[in-house]
């Protein structure tokens, strides 16, 4: 999907700046000055190395952190100086997180990891349905422990989908998995893009992932070093790293 | 260097160690103070029974000529004899409108007791040939602030005269001075004295005679071959039978009080260092499984097993440690508090708190030994542990279906509930220990409750439901007719119900008690025999009514045959039945029809006294005539008796329900919040995804404590059951002939129960819960496990 005027943006960030341990001998600027809108139905990918501040930028995206200085708007509401509460509401009801090390429970099956999230969404699809997306309908009741590192990652997407969230925040999803695995979990990300309409943003220090992506947001050291649109998405299955 | 980890590490996990700790500390105070408690008791009663000659047997008879003496003396295994005098005394004391009553014996002159030497407090001994001179026992006293040199009326086998205080003493007979057949020590109303044997014997009319006899035995002497000679010889001049110390009421409930100490020095830590045992185990397994990697580096930089393994031991011993100090101070303190109550109850020369500092390096090494049992699997995982292995993260762990869902039951469950069914049992042990310790706690407090709902129970029993009397009076001798008739026309009396009471001895084959009988009417208006559902029981026309207990030392069942020896008067001896058996609570008794008794004996219309109901209005008016009556032996009122029987069990039993209450606290605290921590930190990761995942803290507090909470709620029944018997055990233990405990478990103690479990489970719980708050979400996003 290219970028359009006419499209207002879901996410609108200004002068985004994160300062860990102000004022001391340790401190980092993270985040240095960063403006951003991010579309509806977009699908994103922040690329940067080690300490470029993207994982920081994502995390103030997704409402885990709060920025200390500039602003943060979803639609029309103001994230910046939202409260605790507030924020874990947008978690809940707006945002869905895939994790690098998929941060399942370990004591629930892949449909109960599932569906202890459907419980508390307002408007869920069934687990067994999300499940299904992803292309795990025939491991719903396995435990994490029985399950491998793509699976398990593919059961964390499942359950971030589950609530039909506006937003899907992926952090190094294929960090941990190799390029066979990596791929289908990126297939199931970008179908739920595709057949959702889901903001996707991906981040990642994997240059190759980005030619699956709308737009390409390169990250260095705090700012936004370019943003670069891709003419058409590449289909995943023909990437390669 | 690992040392300085170990410092860190520590302070890192402050909370769990001190609740380790403080277990251990529960177990160890309670250990320690009995422990000394024992100790200084015993060398205390030990010594002072040496020093005093405390005599091994004792008989009390009618009268026996002092020449008899050397007959007694020549018993084989006899080593020495004490002949002496004693009486009944009433006194009347300023300010009391009822007469106080108790014991005078005889001090020989001249020469020192041969046995059972009183041991002088203040003053003197009473000089020879001076007629007016008393000692009084120093818990009597004490009561009412005597010195030598007061003045005191009192009535002595029917002649009222005034005495001087020469001294103030004490005996190895009454180091509990108690009223035969009281329950508790009743210092304002019942006191012992002494004075020189030639008066004593004047006043009762005694002279050349003796009516009470104390034994030592010559070392190896049979005891039992002993007392029946002793029978044999006394039996014409009205010997009732000889008995040992384990008769003797003061001796014997010393020796109770021993007993229950030793029982209490070793249960109660056992149970405390169980469940310390098992906290320190928990912590430290999971400690050892966070510190993978560290081991793992330690042991890359070439750290021995054995030096890691010692470094992981050392993290035991801190809490044991800290435990044995503090309940080093802790058990001294409140075996002081405890010592300060004995010297107030139990009549020594000095009873000082001996430290029992063995007790001190029993404690270190109990709890050393049981923490090192509780952290040894834990240590042999991290010393056996490869380098290599322990650079990679744990493997995730492996959950399976919990059996109620495999029962089909999982359709009932949410998934948050279904975490803690599935933890619960994929840790078993630790669930099962976490349940075991709760319901300790809630056991705990049983005991105190009962305890109270018991005394409260055997007042109203007591003094409510079966004695409606006021007062009982004895006379000094049984008396005909018109004794009663008398005592019937005392001012205020409004009833008078008249009994006879005789010193027995029964026999059931082999097994024999001495008791008295006491002869009653049919259907007794005041002093009524209840059965244990408080029914009244008639006292039967033929056949004896038994003490419950009583029939159970005898081992008779309703039906069965009894010889009775009467040891009084032209001492009958017959074969009856137990025709049925009454519940009460102090002593043991045999009842029988009173005009039965009267024919048995021989006798027309006398009495040993009488149960009285007064009018309130007119108590002044008869106490005056009371202390006017010669013949009168002593007079209790059941008010009186009730209060003072209150008074002492609350002062008894304060203390250690105190240390009950603490104890159970801080053990539903402990266990609850070590489990908290744990399920905490073995959780977190869990725990902080779904806080991003968007779960609001209180959903996230609630998935953690579930699992603690369904424990806390499966354990309360069983906590309950646990003290019931708990209760059960301990009132048993205390169950003897001399005093018995009913077990009543009212609603409120078990109300007090499972409050006390579920405050300190919802203030650990509030206490774990704010670390929730505290989780770093971010840091979790980052990490493998």
């Amino acid at each position: 999907m290219a970028m359009n005027a006419e499209y207002t943006p879901l996410f609108r960030a200004r002068g985004i700046t994160k300062i860990y341990h102000p004022g001391t001998e340790t401190e980092v600027r993270a985040l240095d000055g960063v403006d951003l809108d991010l579309y509806e139905g977009e699908l994103a990918v922040l690329l940067g190395a080690s300490g470029s501040g993207k994982s920081t930028l994502l995390n103030i995206l997704g409402g885990l952190d709060v920025p200390t200085d500039g602003t943060l708007s979803y639609r029309d509401e103001e994230l910046t100086g939202a409260g605790e509460r507030e924020l874990t509401l947008f978690r809940r009801n707006v945002a869905g997180f895939v994790f690098q090390f998929y941060n399942l429970i370990p004591s629930l099956t892949a449909r109960e990891n599932v569906a202890l999230i459907t419980e508390i969404a307002p408007d869920p699809m069934e687990p067994e349905e999300a499940l299904g997306l992803v292309g795990l309908s025939d491991r719903m009741d396995h435990f994490p422990s029985q399950l491998s590192g793509g699976q398990q990652q593919r059961v964390a997407i499942a359950r971030a989908i589950a609530k039909r969230p506006e937003v899907l925040l992926c952090d190094e999803p294929t960090g941990a998995l190799d390029v066979h695995t990596g791929i289908t979990v990126l297939e199931a990300i970008e179908r739920v893009n595709r057949e959702l309409g889901t903001l996707a943003v991906i981040i990642t220090h994997n240059a190759a992932i980005a030619a699956m992506a709308d737009r390409v947001l390169s990250l260095s050291a705090g700012r936004i070093l370019s943003i670069h649109s891709n003419e058409k998405r590449a289909p995943v299955n023909t990437l390669s790293w | 260097m690992l040392d300085l980890k170990l410092l860190r590490d520590i302070r890192g996990m402050k909370g769990q160690m001190t609740a380790i700790a403080l277990v251990m500390a529960c177990g160890l105070t309670l250990m320690i103070m009995s422990r000394g408690l024992l100790l200084s008791l015993e060398t205390t009663k030990n010594s002072y029974y040496t020093e005093s000659r405390f005599a091994d047997l004792f008989c009390d008879l009618k009268r026996a000529p002092l020449f008899l003496e050397p007959a007694l003396a020549m018993i084989d295994g006899v080593a020495q004899v004490e002949t002496s005098v004693r009486g009944a005394i009433i006194l009347d004391i300023p300010g009391m409108k009822e007469p106080a009553d108790g014991f005078v014996h005889s001090l020989p002159e001249g020469r020192p007791r041969r046995l059972n030497r009183i041991h002088l407090r203040s003053g003197r001994l009473p000089e020879a040939g001076n007629r007016d001179e008393i000692l009084v026992s120093d818990s009597f006293a004490k009561a009412h602030g005597f010195r030598p040199g007061d003045a005191i009326d009192a009535t002595v086998y029917g002649v009222r005269r005034s005495f001087r205080i020469c001294g103030v003493a004490i005996s190895p007979e009454y180091v509990y001075e108690i009223r035969p057949g009281g329950m508790m020590p009743d210092p304002e109303r019942f006191g012992v004295f002494w004075m020189s044997e030639r008066e004593l014997s004047r006043a009762l009319g005694l002279e050349g005679a003796f009516n009470s006899v104390a034994f030592r035995l010559a070392p190896g002497a049979d005891a039992e071959m002993v007392k029946a000679d002793i029978d044999r010889l006394l039996e014409p001049y009205g010997g009732l039978s000889a008995y040992d110390r384990e008769r003797h009421v003061s001796a014997k409930l010393m020796e109770d009080e021993v007993a229950q100490l030793r029982v209490f020095s070793v249960a109660f830590p056992v149970v405390f260092l169980s469940i310390a045992a098992f906290m320190v185990s928990a912590a430290l397994t999971r400690l050892v499984k966070l510190q993978r990697e560290q081991i793992a580096q330690m042991k890359a930089f070439g750290y021995s097993g054995f030096s890691v393994a010692s470094h992981y031991v050392k993290f035991a011993f801190v809490p044991v440690v800290a435990a044995t100090l503090l309940s080093g101070t802790l058990g001294m303190w409140a075996a002081h508090a405890f010592i300060g109550l004995y010297q107030r109850f139990f009549n020594f020369p000095a009873l000082i708190f001996r430290p029992d500092w063995s007790a001190l390096l029993v404690a270190l090494l109990a709890s050393g030994l049981v923490s090192f049992l509780g952290v040894l699997g834990a240590v042999r995982q991290a010393a056996s542990l490869p380098p290599a292995e322990a650079m990679r993260p744990e493997a995730p762990a492996d959950y399976s279906p919990s059996f109620l869902e495999k029962a089909g039951l999982h359709r009932l469950v949410q998934p948050s509930f279904r975490i803690a069914l599935r933890n619960l049992e994929r840790k078993p042990w630790q669930a099962f220990f976490t349940a075991l310790g709760l319901a300790l706690a809630a056991a705990i407090p049983v005991l105190p409750g009962a305890m109270a709902d018991g005394v409260d129970y055997l007042v109203d029993f007591q003094w409510n439901m079966a004695m409606r009397q006021d007062a009982v009076v004895t006379f000094i001798e049984p008396s005909g007719g018109e004794a009663l008739l008398s005592l019937s026309r005392f001012p205020g009396v409004l009833y008078a119900e008249p009994f006879r009471a005789v010193p027995v001895r029964l026999f059931n084959g082999h097994r024999e008690r001495t008791a008295a009988i006491t002869g009653m009417p049919a259907a007794p208006r005041l002093n009524r025999l209840l059965d244990s559902q408080e029914r009244v029981v008639p006292v039967p026309g033929s056949g004896l009514l038994l003490s419950e207990k009583l029939a159970e030392v005898l081992d008779l069942s309703p039906g069965d045959e009894i010889r009775m020896e009467v040891r009084e008067g032209r001492r009958p001896v017959l074969a009856t039945f137990l025709s049925g058996t009454i519940t009460d609570f102090t002593g043991v008794g045999a009842y029988m029809e009173i005009e039965g008794l009267r024919r048995l004996l021989g006798e027309g219309t006398t009495a040993s006294g009488a149960y009285l109901q007064v009018d309130s209005l007119y108590w002044d008016e008869f106490w005056r005539r009371v202390k006017e009556t010669p013949r009168i032996g002593s007079v209790t009122t059941t008010a009186g008796a009730r209060e003072s029987f209150s008074k002492t069990t609350e002062e008894m039993m304060g203390v250690s329900q105190m240390l009950y209450l603490v104890f159970s606290l801080i053990v539903s605290f402990g266990v609850i919040y070590n489990g908290a921590r744990i399920a905490l930190s073995e959780r977190s990761r869990s725990l902080a995804t779904l806080r991003v995942l968007g779960f609001t803290r209180r959903e996230v507090t609630t998935i953690l404590l579930s699992e603690l909470g369904l424990l806390t709620l499966l354990s309360i029944g069983p906590g309950l059951l646990l003290g019931t018997w708990m209760a059960k055990s301990i009132l048993e233990s205390v169950d003897t002939e001399t005093m018995r405990f009913p077990l009543i478990l009212g609603a409120r103690t078990y109300v007090v129960a499972v409050l006390t479990v579920f405050v300190s489970t919802v203030f650990s719980f509030v206490v774990v819960g704010r670390r929730i708050a505290g989780l770093d979400l971010l840091a979790v996003l980052k990490s493998a496990e």
